[in-house]
């Protein structure tokens, strides 16, 4: 097993609304090794986002707060990074990029403003050597006229363009850690390809690892290596991308397939939806978050946290039950 | 799912029952917490806010204190006496309502039991006249009360209701009146009773200009947003217009002109139209362009609004959609803008009284005193008294105004919230 | 973008037609108006008058001729200062009220957008809270309450300032701030509510992400917009700044345009008021699309049509 690049350890997340406190992460651990795409998969509200808004320290304070956990990036912990050195590790180290390019990228500066800036802060260039870079970085994600459209406006350029442009940008200092959060939920499902094609060559390219988020399986069995399914706010389960499509084990990432229509399938075969809604984050259940949802349930899953442990095949799971072999409760 | 932490007893309960069934308890459960209604909440979150509340306490304060003005033992608010009291500063020491009149000093009590005998001679005579005669009686006595009853000296024009609570008044106090606290003006008139009074008028001035600017606003601005098309294209033009004419200088223009003396004795007041009433329909006719954009808005956003297709789809006609749902739903931002116009009007009110082209003596309104304080400022003696409290009044008034808006705009407007 | 200029000259122009059709008419309709034939004034004044307006004349003619004279920006003789032409009067007091204008606005602008900028990057600590509070009493104390107070303490009481006169800076501070206040507390709030809104759009998100310094991120990329709410404001603002000149020039007994239109209007000088309600039409409708423009300039998504 080669070093993690990341190693992500009990990491805890806190908000504070009106309605309460809300554990938005509870106890993440995880690695992330070089060169390699892990997917985080989960449904909105499930922690995927926060977690890794955490380990940029971006997380939004008031009203959230990292409460307990590690991040360890070569040595050092991100968490306890002042922000000074933080803010150097950003953008160059590791980038991001965001769901919706439209409002990721500033509306009142022109792209050049915007690419320019990254690269004359971290790596010290002129404003010459910058715009040449911007030019190189644009014409690598596939903006046709790079060297004119340089000086548009975010809005007049197309979704998908945004979303390369956005890219170009994160990846201008050839950063070793890209965290992409939903990067093609926002846009057609034509493009949604062309962007995940165009991120995976640049992964190669660059040697970078990846961090995927999503809700869509589909995007995750595109590009994943290894993959993370999270549900309010715990890591549910991990295996590697082949392992978890063969063979899910917990009962949420099996409703989640199920769920997701297949083409491969024949037609005949129903769409599972998961039963009921996701939970309230202010009150979580003292047991499995997933139970009031779970077919599967047994007495344990409501009164006892099932244990993140080894899973059959590989991996990580957490939960009591060996769904290959339990009954399933009738549904309704 | 939500409360099976906190309720243990129901959550033993329900681990009895298959998972669907317990399921579809807690959905149930779930359902009953959803029935808060909008201004429900709004009102809980404007509950919450101290500084919002403090203002509504002091503004309902301040408006039970206008409309019952008259029932508090106040000195007159008209009544000079340069000799004794000019620039009084503020005091303690108690006072009576009397009048001096031809050396002689006089009671309200003795004044009015002098006028009652008055017309209790007259009506004598005239149950003993002829009908002709009666009828000349009964004119002098309505006239009498119109010009010689005792209130027409202590006060400027008492309108029915201010008329009914002196009596009562009279009744509990009697003669008795409040010490002069913040001081007589240039006149000698008593400050406290000036500032009551003319915080009758300025309250009144505001509240009916907003209504008027209310009422034309709503309607004009519902029209446009509902009807749509080239008719709200012409209606919102001409508020585009509107907007870039200085208003305040054609309204001054207007007033200048309207209370031309010839003007406003052959034709305004025949018609019982007063100088406070143009002031009314002046105001109302510049802050309804504002409240006509907010509204037109808020009508066309909400026309287009699912809730509204829903309710077409379930088979709701157009009125039953203007007053089920729509007008409950421009309600809140209209609100809101009416508490913040309140404060607009009456500063627009003040500033005009205060350049002498709004309220004239010897009705009286806030902007007036602050007005008659600054007059009598010299470098040399500053009646402190004359300038602070009329300001003060007047500020704390629109501070409470402003502070109470804010506060409703928030709890109506809940993306608001965490500001 | 010379096609929006030329539609807002045709706008303007139609507007300012309409507001001196109405006021003229207004004048010559009203019976017992500044025309009426019973009006007792001057011998001079009214030789002045019947020489300009034609009084002879058929109506329409009169008009007319108003009218081309008006276009001509000769708005005629005063109606109460002899041999004064209203013309004189604004020339005179136009450059008073403009210094005192924009010397508030610039008081206004400064002020407004530091302390709100200040309030929004310090939400919840003390600075908000006493900057919204400020804010808050400058919104609600009329201006001329706070000018009458600002006199009694700042010029009789500790002598910090001259008590009248006009020319010199230390002579234009006091009203100028004065005026001024209350825009500096709207602009403090609006800014702060526009500096909020912007924080917590994605791409300020995504300019931290950049690894961008908070100072950089709040300078270049969320100032722009946070400015937007301010620009749009401008425009009222600069009406309700005539508006407020008006007062100031009054109780500082400056020599402006203001204390001009009041005098005009106490005393029934038609001829001035409506050259003066003609003239703060223009300024308006001037004021109004330089703002505009700089709208679209501050913003990109901005057409101007």
């Amino acid at each position: 097993m080669p070093e993690p690049l990341l190693r992500v350890e009990n990491l805890r997340v806190e908000f504070k609304t009106d309605d309460g406190l809300v554990q938005a992460v509870n106890d993440v651990s995880f690695d992330l090794f070089p060169g390699e795409t892990l997917g985080i998969v989960g449904e909105s509200g499930s922690g995927k986002s926060v977690t890794n808004l955490a380990i940029m320290g971006l997380v939004p304070r008031p009203p959230g707060r990292v409460v307990a956990g590690r991040a360890l990036y070569h040595g050092k912990d991100l968490l306890q990074l002042p922000e000074r050195e933080l803010s150097d590790l950003r953008g160059k180290k590791i980038a991001m990029i965001f769901q919706d390019p439209m409002t990721a990228l500033n509306p009142f500066l022109t792209i050049a403003e915007q690419l320019t800036e990254v690269t004359q802060l971290h790596l010290g260039y002129s404003h010459q050597q910058a715009i040449s870079h911007a030019i190189t970085m644009l014409e690598k994600v596939g903006i046709p006229g790079a060297a004119q459209r340089l000086w548009d406006y975010p809005h007049q350029f197309s979704g998908g363009m945004q979303q390369r442009v956005m890219i170009a940008m994160a990846l201008s200092c050839k950063p070793d850690i890209l965290i992409a959060d939903e990067p093609t939920t926002a846009l057609d499902v034509t493009i949604q390809a062309q962007i995940l094609e165009l991120l995976r060559n640049l992964q190669t390219e660059l040697n970078m690892s990846v961090i995927l988020i999503t809700h869509d399986l589909g995007v995750v069995a595109q590009v994943c290596h290894r993959v993370i399914v999270m549900y309010a706010g715990r890591i549910v389960e991990e295996a590697t991308a082949n392992s978890l499509f063969a063979d899910p084990r917990h009962p949420y990432t099996l409703g989640l397939m199920q769920s997701a229509p297949r083409l491969d399938h024949a037609r005949a075969e129903r769409l599972h939806a998961i039963e009921g809604q996701p939970p309230d984050m202010t009150q979580l259940p003292a047991g499995c978050a997933f139970a009031p949802r779970c077919p599967f349930a047994v007495e344990e899953s409501w009164h006892q946290q099932p244990p993140l442990a080894g899973r059959p095949g590989g991996g990580r799971l957490a939960c009591f039950v060996d769904i290959t072999k339990a009954p399933r409760k009738a549904a309704r | 799912m939500a409360h099976v932490e906190t309720k243990p007893e129901t959550q033993a309960a329900r681990s009895d029952l298959p998972p669907a069934d317990r399921y579809a308890s807690l959905l149930e459960e779930a359902r009953k917490l959803h029935g808060v209604s909008h201004m429900q909440d709004a009102w809980r979150r404007l509950r919450r806010n101290w500084a919002a509340m403090a203002s509504l306490a002091f503004l309902v304060l301040m408006s039970v204190a206008a409309v019952l003005t008259p029932l508090v033992p106040l000195q007159s608010p008209i009544l000079q006496d340069l000799e004794n009291r000019q620039f009084l500063p503020p005091n303690a020491s108690s006072r009576t309502l009397q009048l001096t009149s031809d050396g002689e000093t006089k009671t309200l009590t003795q004044l009015l039991a002098e006028f009652r005998q008055e017309i209790e001679r007259l009506e004598q005579d005239a149950r003993t006249a002829s009908p002709e005669e009666r009828v000349k009686i009964q004119e002098e006595i309505d006239a009498r009360y119109a010009v010689e009853h005792p209130y027409q000296k202590f006060w400027h024009q008492p309108d029915w209701l201010a008329w009914r609570l002196t009596d009562l008044r009279i009744i509990l106090f009697g003669d008795w009146c409040l010490p002069s606290l913040c001081g007589a003006d240039a006149l000698g008139r008593d400050l406290l009773a000036r500032l009551f009074w003319g915080g009758r008028v300025s309250l009144v001035v505001g509240v009916v200009a907003t209504l008027v600017s209310l009422l034309i606003g709503v309607s004009y601005g519902a029209t446009a947003g509902f009807l749509g098309g080239w008719v709200d294209d012409v209606m919102m033009r001409i508020v585009d217009v509107l907007y870039s004419v200085p208003f305040l200088f054609v309204v001054i223009f207007l007033i200048t002109i309207l209370t031309e003396e010839t003007i406003k004795t052959e034709y305004l007041e025949p018609y019982g139209i007063d100088q406070i009433m143009i002031f009314y329909v002046v105001i109302g006719a510049i802050y309804w362009l504002t409240m006509a954009r907010v509204v037109r808005g808020q009508v066309i956003s909400l026309k287009n609004e699912q809730f509204v297709d829903a309710a077409r789809v379930i088979g709701a006609g157009s009125f039953r959609i203007i007053f089920r749902h729509l007008i409950p739903n421009v309600m809140g931002i209209v609100i809101v803008y009416l508490t913040l116009t309140i404060p607009a009007v009456m500063l627009f009110e003040s500033f005009l009284s205060f350049l002498g082209l709004g309220i004239s003596p010897p009705d009286v309104s806030w902007g007036l005193l602050v007005n008659e304080g600054i007059q009598v400022i010299t470098p040399i003696k500053i009646y402190w008294w004359l300038v602070l409290f009329p300001s003060l009044t007047l500020t704390l008034t629109l501070f409470a105004l402003n502070f109470f808006g804010d506060g409703l705009r928030d709890a109506l407007d809940p993306k608001m919230k965490n500001r | 973008m010379l096609w929006y200029l030329v539609k807002r000259i045709i706008w303007m122009a139609g507007t300012l037609w309409v507001v001196f059709t109405l006021t003229w008419f207004l004048m010559r309709a009203v019976p017992g108006g500044p025309f009426d034939a019973e009006k007792k004034i001057p011998e001079e004044i009214r030789r002045n008058i019947e020489a300009r307006y034609k009084l002879d004349q058929p109506l329409h003619v009169q008009y007319l001729d108003n009218l081309a004279h008006v276009i001509r920006l000769d708005f005629g003789p005063s109606f109460k200062l002899l041999d004064y032409p209203v013309n004189r009067v604004i020339a005179e007091g136009f450059p008073v009220s403009a210094s005192l204008g924009v010397f508030a606005m610039i008081f206004a602008l400064t002020l407004g957008l530091t302390a709100g900028v200040a309030s929004a990057i310090g939400r919840r600590t003390a600075y908000d809270y006493g900057f919204m509070a400020l804010a808050t009493v400058g919104v609600a104390v009329p201006n001329f309450v706070l000018a009458s107070l600002a006199i009694v303490l700042f010029v009789f009481y500790l002598g910090w300032f001259p008590a009248a006169g006009w020319g010199t800076l230390r002579q234009i501070a006091l009203p100028a701030i004065c005026l001024g206040a209350p825009f500096a507390g709207y602009i403090a709030r609006l800014t702060r509510t526009g500096m909020l809104e912007v924080l917590g759009q994605d791409y300020i998100r995504t300019a931290y992400a950049k690894g961008l310094r908070h100072r950089r991120v709040i300078v270049r990329h969320a100032l722009r917009g946070a400015i937007l709410p301010v620009v749009s404001y401008l425009g009222p603002a600069v009406a309700a700044i005539l508006t407020g000149s008006i007062v100031i020039e009054r109780i500082f007994a400056l020599p402006g345009l203001g204390i001009h239109f009041i005098e005009a209007a106490t005393q029934r000088d038609y001829t001035l008021a409506m050259g003066m309600v003609l003239v703060y039409t223009f300024l308006l409708f001037v004021m109004n699309t330089l703002v505009d423009l700089s709208y679209g300039l501050i913003d990109p998504r901005v057409k101007l049509k």
